[in-house]
């Protein structure tokens, strides 16, 4: 029965979304009113079908009806609950219906907030693009990747449950839904780029709409992306979060684009100029969701996350294709129109500055595209193996990454138009000093890694930089009587939290890479070992069962303080047991545990993996800051800018000290 | 000499004392044995899981081959013949680095050409639309001017 | 000033670099299916020398003269399990012939699992223990289950990846006798 609602209501969607793209696309053809409005209709079908569809996938498996095939292979009556919901999303069709849910949440959400603008045609078109990319992924569900499926032949009782790892942790429950809202948001930015190519226009409120839009999926796949590494982290067992895996790299390469779309608008907005560049980067952030979604979901390419193969690849690459066509060839033929004769008045300036960060962005996504998608292509080429992995991201990003801290710290400090040394010399002072202590006090501390000395001391100029603006924009909002939280609201304030946010980040990322301690440990019990300034303690082992699993947990006692329980588990169904690791996270560093083997006999000895590394939590504090960064830049600031202001209007060159930086 | 400038030069001199510092007081690569191990280690792919090294997993492939690297290591062989060895059992995907020869150069030259070449593109147009901007106002700029 | 029409030009390379790469992604083989290949082949088998779990004792120098397929296996990876009747079949219709043997190496199981495994399922060859997993090392092992087809003088002649089966083995080893 669920699976009857469900399968019509992929059918529903898909024919929702191409009718209403036919009258959409001929009113806006026609200028038929009547026929715009109309479609609207048709819109608020697509969102329906998706929520119905969604809906059923859920109700069929909290009520475990094995009937479908999806359940069957996903479910478990000994699943619990929140794993049971989470398993809508913990096998490729689910993660398509899900991709589908999210997709028209922004549908709704775009077509009420602009309900005002509707007449207008660049959001007519944008909408019609919305409805392409919904009826795609419509017919993904009713095609290839059907998650509604009924069983042949007789109805099981139970079901394998989903894959153990994906029900080992409840972080599964939040990281995948996150991630897909960042992912697919992207859809609306690409929709309005598409539209405002169509149209020939570029209107600029609409490039403060779509500014605003990024911003939300930005901020969500940030989160997304932390989560997933956090989730790797707790789950997977070798004490990593980040492998540069072809699905990591496939979530990042957007985040590159859009982050550097992000800066290099407010050229735009400001000066008029990097149009056609701008409504690249906005293209290429979808385009690279479609060809990330393609890369991990055919099988092609090898990955720890990696759905198993389905039909499903050829689709999604002929989706891509289409898109490069299109965009391609929209760029070919309104590029010029769009280009405007703005230039740049001295390589000292914010201007510029943006500019060497969206140089630097293409880079960093560049070789993340190329040494993901390189294997391919030296097979076809020359019929040779190689894996491109960790040594050769970092080698070839960490100096990217180096340069982009630099450019956090002096951009905000620069003036558009033209900076004299003055300036800078005054407002960078601080946030150099700040570097140079902590390189002192880092090489005191017998640091002697070039590549770490430079990470962090340009972590401390870029974040003493950011905090010097925040603190500029608190004073001021003081003297004018605002709440404090008021003076770093706001584009540019929250801009500078989500700096410091990154620099966090990029702190815990470079000293867990550069110092971590890897040790595997026989021991008996009552045995202590040392690892790195931490003592572990082994304890001994015993079994615990728990409704779907059972787990070999052994009792670790770390610095003669907590015990922590590492352990193996073996879940009904599943070949072998999985690792549990059990982690003491601290500010400083983290002892991570996990069981390596379990004694043979009792009272024997066990094999115990310790990871001590230092600053995980880092990254997942950074995240957290990036999050409030992104939702105080959401909430309009104190010096808004009217959004229909000109952008060709007049600057003083000479800004004086700045209350917030309009970054 | 104004205060602001004397900060800046002080930082400069506390910045290069402490560089002159740690150079002169580095001890030394320390390279024992149980570290190049580790290090060749974290270079090889963990044949039996997806994307991480040998170093990093816990997977009896893994652990199998880190004790082969460090055996080999103690017995005297250097890192290309280790990994010559590697590549000779597993083939050259064996190893997370591309080689930086034949086709695997590529992927090193590549982005290195592409961001130097753009960066210099990115230079020369600020030269030129700075030079350009120092240009003298035309008549029909004062008029806007006036205008205003 | 008169600008020239870049746009295009620009836009049209981008199209065609990702053209491109499409028609590559499009021809490429799922990654499942490239790893059969292998350095070994074609080359001296490396020893196959461990405790002996079950069977007669044997070592793979031993079996010169016959086909030999090695064989890494264990039992809580599910299509071995599914590959096992394959392999007795195998051996059963070579036995009178005895110009093909089977070569067993256990890859991170246990001894006595495997042991009332073999008993329950059959395998009268000779099966060995790698418990450091020093022989899958030296056959660049990667995945379960993962089959070597080894020629009467000792060289590795295919590699097989995921489950075989009996007539799949047949005509393997017709197909590489023709050849050779």
């Amino acid at each position: 029965m669920t699976a009857i609602v469900g399968h019509s209501a992929a059918l529903l969607g898909f024919l929702a979304s191409t009718g209403g793209l036919l009258f959409l696309v001929v009113g806006l053809v026609r200028k038929r009113s009547d026929l715009i409005r109309a479609s609207w209709t048709w819109v608020w079908g697509v969102v329906g079908a998706a929520v119905l569809g969604f809906g059923a996938m859920e109700v069929a498996l909290v009520r475990h009806d094995f009937s479908m095939q999806y359940v069957a292979d996903n479910g478990s009556r000994s699943t619990p609950l929140l794993y049971t919901v989470a398993s809508a999303w913990s096998a490729l069709e689910g993660s398509i219906l899900l991709w589908v849910l999210v997709l028209s949440i922004y549908l709704a959400a775009l077509s009420l907030r602009h309900r005002a603008q509707r007449h207008d045609p660049v959001f007519g078109w944008a909408l019609a693009v919305m409805l392409v990319v919904a009826g795609f992924f419509f017919l993904l569900l009713l095609g290839p990747a059907n998650p509604f499926h009924t069983v042949h032949g007789a109805i099981p009782t139970d079901g394998p449950g989903p894959n153990p790892l994906l029900q080992n942790h409840p972080l599964m429950a939040f990281h995948p839904p996150i991630l897909y809202a960042g992912y697919v948001g992207f859809t609306v930015p690409f929709a309005f780029a598409i539209a405002s190519l169509i149209t020939g226009r570029v209107d600029e409120a609409w490039v403060l709409a779509m500014r605003r839009w990024t911003l939300v999926a930005f901020g969500l796949l940030s989160v997304g992306i932390v989560l997933g590494a956090w989730w790797s982290y707790e789950v997977l067992g070798w004490g990593g979060f980040w492998a540069w895996d072809p699905v990591e790299n496939a979530s990042f390469l957007p985040w590159l684009t859009a982050t550097a779309y992000l800066h290099s608008v407010l050229v735009q907005e400001r000066r008029g100029m990097l149009r056609v560049w701008n409504l690249s980067l906005v293209t290429a952030t979808f385009a690279l969701t479609i060809l990330g979604t393609f890369l991990t979901r055919s099988g092609v390419l090898d990955s720890v996350h990696s759905f198993t193969e389905s039909g499903i690849g050829p689709m999604l690459l002929g989706f891509f294709a289409v898109i490069v066509v299109v965009v391609c060839g929209l760029l070919a033929w309104r590029g010029d129109a769009l280009r405007s004769p703005g230039t740049i008045d001295s390589p000292v300036s914010r201007e510029s500055a943006f500019l060497v960060n969206n140089l630097l962005f293409a880079a960093f996504a560049f070789v993340v595209l190329l040494g993901t998608v390189f294997p391919l292509i030296a097979e076809a080429l020359n019929n040779s193996r190689l894996t491109i992995g960790r040594p050769y991201f970092d080698r070839m990003t960490g100096p990217i990454g180096l340069a982009l801290l630099f450019m956090m710290a002096v951009a905000p400090a620069l003036p558009w138009r033209k900076a004299s040394t003055g300036v800078l010399r005054d407002r960078l002072l601080v946030p150099a000093w700040a570097a140079g202590i902590t390189l002192v006090v880092l090489v005191a501390f017998g640091m002697r890694s070039v590549a770490a000395l430079l990470a962090f001391s340009l972590g401390a100029f870029a974040g003493a930089a950011a905090l010097r603006q925040l603190v500029l924009a608190a004073r001021a909002s003081r003297r004018a009587g605002d709440p404090l939280w008021r003076g770093v609201a706001g584009r540019a304030n929250g801009g500078m939290v989500v700096h410091l946010g990154v620099v966090v980040l990029a702190m815990g990322f470079a000293a867990s890479m550069s110092f971590v301690q890897r040790d595997e440990i026989r021991m008996h019990p009552g045995q202590t070992a040392k690892v790195g300034r931490h003592h572990v303690t082994y304890v001994g082992v015993d079994t615990k069962k728990y409704p779907n699993h059972t787990a070999v947990r052994a009792a670790v006692r770390i610095d003669n303080d907590r015990i922590f329980r590492p352990a193996l588990s073996t879940f009904p169904f599943a070949t072998q047991a999985i690792g549990t690791p059990s982690v003491r996270g601290g500010v400083f560093d983290d002892v991570y545990l996990t069981l390596v083997s379990p004694p043979t006999t009792r009272g024997g000895t066990a094999v115990i993996g310790v990871v001590v590394t230092p600053l995980v939590n880092w990254l997942w504090a950074g995240g957290a800051i990036i999050a409030i960064g992104t939702g105080l830049a959401l909430v309009p600031g104190k010096r808004r800018r009217r959004p229909t202001a000109p952008a060709s209007e007049p600057f003083a060159t000479d800004v004086p000290e700045p209350e917030a930086v309009p970054v | 000499m104004t205060g602001k400038r004397v900060a800046w030069l002080a930082l400069g001199l506390v910045v290069i004392a402490t560089l002159a510092f740690a150079a002169f007081g580095d001890a030394g690569h320390n390279s024992s044995p149980a570290r190049r191990a580790d290090s060749i280690s974290r270079g090889v792919r963990c044949p039996t899981c997806r994307g991480q090294s040998v170093a990093e997993s816990a997977a009896p492939a893994a652990q199998a081959i880190r004790t082969e690297i460090r055996r080999r290591v103690n017995a005297g062989q250097s890192r290309d013949q280790i990994e010559a060895y590697l590549e000779g059992r597993y083939g050259s995907d064996i190893l997370l680095t591309p080689p930086n020869s034949g086709i695997g150069a590529f992927v090193w030259i590549v982005p290195i050409v592409a961001v130097v070449g753009a960066a210099a593109g990115l230079g020369l147009a600020l030269q030129r639309w700075s030079r350009r901007s120092l240009a003298h106002p035309t008549e029909e700029d004062r008029a806007l001017v006036e205008g205003l | 000033m008169k600008r020239r029409r870049v746009a295009p030009w620009i836009a049209g390379a981008v199209g065609l670099v990702l053209i491109g790469v499409i028609a590559v992604a499009a021809t490429s083989s799922p990654a499942e299916s490239r790893i059969a290949t292998s350095p070994l082949l074609g080359r001296a088998a490396p020893a196959a020398r461990g405790a002996v779990v079950s069977g007669p004792p044997a070592t793979l120098a031993d079996m010169r003269g016959k086909w030999v397929l090695v064989n890494f296996f264990a039992t809580w990876c599910v299509p071995c399990r599914r590959e096992h009747p394959e392999l007795v079949q195998f051996a059963a219709r070579h036995a009178k012939a005895d110009d093909a043997g089977v070569l067993q190496v256990v890859y991170g199981d246990r001894v006595p699992t495997v042991q009332s495994f073999l008993n329950k399922n059959g395998g009268p060859w000779t099966v060995l223990d790698d418990p450091k997993g020093a022989i899958a090392l030296d056959w660049g092992v990667r995945g379960l289950p993962e089959s070597y087809l080894v020629d009467p003088d000792g060289v590795v002649q295919a590699k097989i990846t995921g489950g075989a089966t009996a007539d799949g083995l047949e005509s393997l080893l017709k197909k590489v006798e023709r050849s050779s």
